[in-house]
């Protein structure tokens, strides 16, 4: 947008964390702004100043569009959604005693760090103040939150040989989970 | 008034300014200056991300057109905002008569 260097330095910093279609959005709005204070009579420097204090800071917005974002929203649902999936699963790997299934221990500990590092990014997602870092986070959590559900049902499937209730909720459970998580996953990227 | 003081509302006075017909982000932050009497302390910006959070929720819908060279985003209401919209009216209309009456002293009138 031609304007005073105020304005662009403005946008150039909004430009580093928010999409260009955002931007674009920021840029019409700010320059509407702006000529109305030129239209009250201010010179280019001072409209420029006025319309930007009116805008309010960067850091503000930012964060405004982080916490809207829908990244943000699913990862607060995937985490709501994490104790009771989770009770599920452990109320079946303890009564089947899967400590005694012939699963490789590095298998093991590879997905307690998959588990860890989605958990993370989850509330990385879910707290964040930064819209790209929101929109990556729940984007990669949601991917790997599907991959969980995935290993987990494939797992118990190939282990438990009855489909007792618990198993059947458990799965039916993690199934939808991963379903909602992956059909989110360009709503997340998106923003 | 100030931001904080807003929290919960936000919504509402975002889908009433939409109510005459469709608007950019600009010209809803005009129509709640005028509708306020300038009375509304809030950085313009942040009114943005409210537009998309609405949209989202499927209360508003967005186009994009391009004016005086400019992508310009206008926001109309959808069926599903015109609704939401007449309950906020509502919940708002209920939650002033409650407090006016304990603030004041009145009696409140009970439902009709």
């Amino acid at each position: 947008m031609p304007g005073p260097r105020l304005i662009r330095g403005y946008l150039a910093e909004l430009s580093a964390d928010l999409p260009g279609r955002i931007v674009d959005e920021l840029a019409d709005g700010l320059d509407e702004t702006y000529r109305r204070y030129l239209g009250q009579g201010l010179d280019p420097d001072a409209a420029a100043q006025e319309a930007v204090a009116e805008f309010g800071e960067p850091r503000r917005i930012v964060a405004a569009f982080a916490h809207a974002s829908r990244g943000r929203t699913t990862a607060r649902r995937l985490l709501a959604a994490g104790p009771a999936v989770g009770m599920c699963w452990a109320v079946i790997l303890i009564t089947a005693r899967a400590w005694q299934w012939p699963v490789p221990v590095v298998a093991r500990a590879l997905f307690g760090v998959a588990l860890i590092t989605v958990i993370g990014l989850l509330a990385a997602a879910a707290l964040g103040r930064h819209y790209r870092l929101v929109c990556r986070a729940a984007a990669a959590a949601c991917v790997g939150t599907a991959m969980l559900d995935a290993v987990m049902i494939t797992t118990v499937l190939v282990f438990v040989h009855i489909l007792v209730w618990p198993v059947a909720a458990a799965v039916a459970l993690s199934a939808c989970r991963a379903t909602f998580a992956l059909r989110n996953v360009p709503h997340a990227l998106t923003g | 008034m100030r931001a904080e003081e807003l929290k919960g509302h936000l919504d509402a006075l975002l889908l009433a300014a939409l109510e005459d017909g469709p608007r950019h982000g600009y010209a809803v932050m005009e129509a709640l200056r005028q509708s306020t009497g300038g009375r509304l302390d809030l950085p313009t910006g942040t009114i943005y991300p409210a537009l998309h959070r609405l949209e989202a929720a499927g209360l508003i819908a967005g186009s994009w057109s391009v004016v005086a060279g400019r992508r310009r985003r206008v926001y109309e209401l959808t069926a599903a905002g015109k609704e939401a919209l007449s309950g906020k009216r509502a919940g708002w209309r209920d939650f002033a008569a409650i407090m006016s009456a304990a603030l004041e002293g009145r009696p409140c009138q009970g439902p009709a």
